[in-house]
């Protein structure tokens, strides 16, 4: 399992809803990053991911690296989050 | 029986490929009937619609509702009544007589009925800059991406339903959007058109204009280069991003090698059951030739489907005992 999963969202993104249902059904928790409410938080989005689009996912691992998942996508997500 | 199955092969009366309006509203029917129904989705559940800022025209709805709203909402209809959503993708569908073989992410399922109803996505326009600036300066759906552009210049490209419901939601981050339409005038329904009128403070519609490249600086999205189709002049559009509508393209890759029949375009081919070249295997909505790629069809279809899957099902019974070994081989 992962150590911790941050999540950019918006609140008009249905992919964002999709992948914090997945996450929810697998089990998982997550922190949340609403950019409508955190528009001083884009850079930072766009800085891990390099994408201008939500759902960003931050997946921190135990050894405390990094994996980055862009949109929804979960055969990326799935073992990123496993 | 097959060499490759496993005890674990999961069987079902019907798997439906996707879950946009037309499968949920399929679901909703089959499951009414008791039908054991696996839905099979490897994007967002409820399709386009979901990610479809506002639906004005599906019926029963006096003032509209936004697309998630009535994404959810189908959804919570067909899980009511036991249908099962899966995500996953399928990449293939096999004819094993009494049974359809779906090679999924999941592994292998079989049905007895099965029903494509995989939709639609957005069409690129194949331009030079287009997949360069993929998701960092050129996008396809404005409830995702929109955010991005609180006070900068917008181009939407397109000219019909999509292009204008977007072209007026992404107003509520945008500086200002030009909207380039390839024709002379709009595909676009009159009431769109009309409701376009109270942005034109903010949005400026260039008819006539070809979108012939995007150009970029130092990793950013800063212009498009078009063509004026009137006079044949070029035409520069200074902005921060484009948003593209210009028509669907079906989502049938998968089903290239199979005996199911696609028309020119790559839309699913089916005879006036809904039923596809390959017997037991259903089509219905976007993904459907001569679909008219209108939410309220869609369900429409879906409905319809359903019913001639019923009617395939009683025409087919299987024995207990061949769905047992199925089952436990």
């Amino acid at each position: 399992m992962a150590k911790k999963i941050t999540i950019f969202t918006t609140n008009t993104c249905t992919y964002c809803v999709q992948v914090k249902r997945w996450l929810a059904a697998k089990g998982h928790a997550w922190e949340e990053i609403n950019l409508d409410e955190h528009p001083e938080r884009q850079a930072e989005a766009l800085e891990v991911s390099g994408a201008l689009t939500v759902p960003v996912v931050v997946i921190t691992k135990h050894d405390d690296s990094q994996e980055v998942v862009v949109g929804y996508n979960l055969a990326k997500l799935a073992p990123a989050v496993a | 029986m097959s060499d490759t199955e496993t005890p674990q092969t999961p069987v079902h009366d019907v798997i439906m490929i996707g879950a946009g309006p037309a499968a949920l509203s399929a679901a909703v029917y089959t499951t009414r009937e008791d039908i054991d129904t696996l839905l099979f989705e490897r994007g967002a559940v409820g399709g386009l619609a979901a990610v479809t800022d506002w639906v004005d025209n599906y019926p029963g709805f006096p003032d509209g509702l936004q697309g998630l709203e009535l994404a959810e909402n189908l959804r919570k209809q067909a899980e009511r009544f036991g249908a099962v959503i899966e995500l996953g993708e399928v990449s293939k569908i096999t004819d094993e007589g009494a049974y359809k073989r779906l090679e999924t992410t999941e592994g292998d399922m079989l049905a007895r009925a099965v029903l494509i109803a995989t939709g639609s996505d957005y069409k690129k326009i194949g331009v030079p800059g287009e997949k360069e600036f993929y998701a960092r300066g050129v996008h396809y759906c404005a409830t995702c991406d929109g955010a991005f552009y609180r006070d900068k210049r917008i181009v939407v490209v397109g000219g019909g339903n999509s292009a204008v419901q977007e072209a007026m939601f992404l107003t509520r981050f945008a500086s200002h959007i030009d909207l380039l339409v390839r024709g002379e005038k709009f595909r676009a329904s009159e009431i769109l058109q009309h409701d376009l009128e109270k942005f034109k403070d903010k949005i400026t519609v260039h008819f006539n204009t070809a979108t012939d490249e995007i150009v970029g600086e130092e990793g950013k999205v800063v212009k498009v280069i078009g063509t004026d189709k009137t006079t044949g002049n070029k035409v520069e559009v200074p902005t921060d991003g484009v948003f593209v509508f210009v028509g669907l393209i079906p989502n049938t890759q998968f089903l290239a090698e199979t005996a199911i029949e696609l028309d020119e375009v790559g839309f699913v081919k089916t005879d006036t059951h809904l039923q596809t070249a390959m017997p037991g295997v259903f089509a219905a909505g976007d993904v459907r030739s001569g679909a008219t790629m209108q939410i309220a069809t869609a369900t429409g279809e879906g409905a319809s489907a359903a019913l001639y899957m019923r009617e395939y099902l009683n025409d087919h019974p299987v024995e207990d005992a061949a769905i047992e070994a199925k089952k436990t081989y």
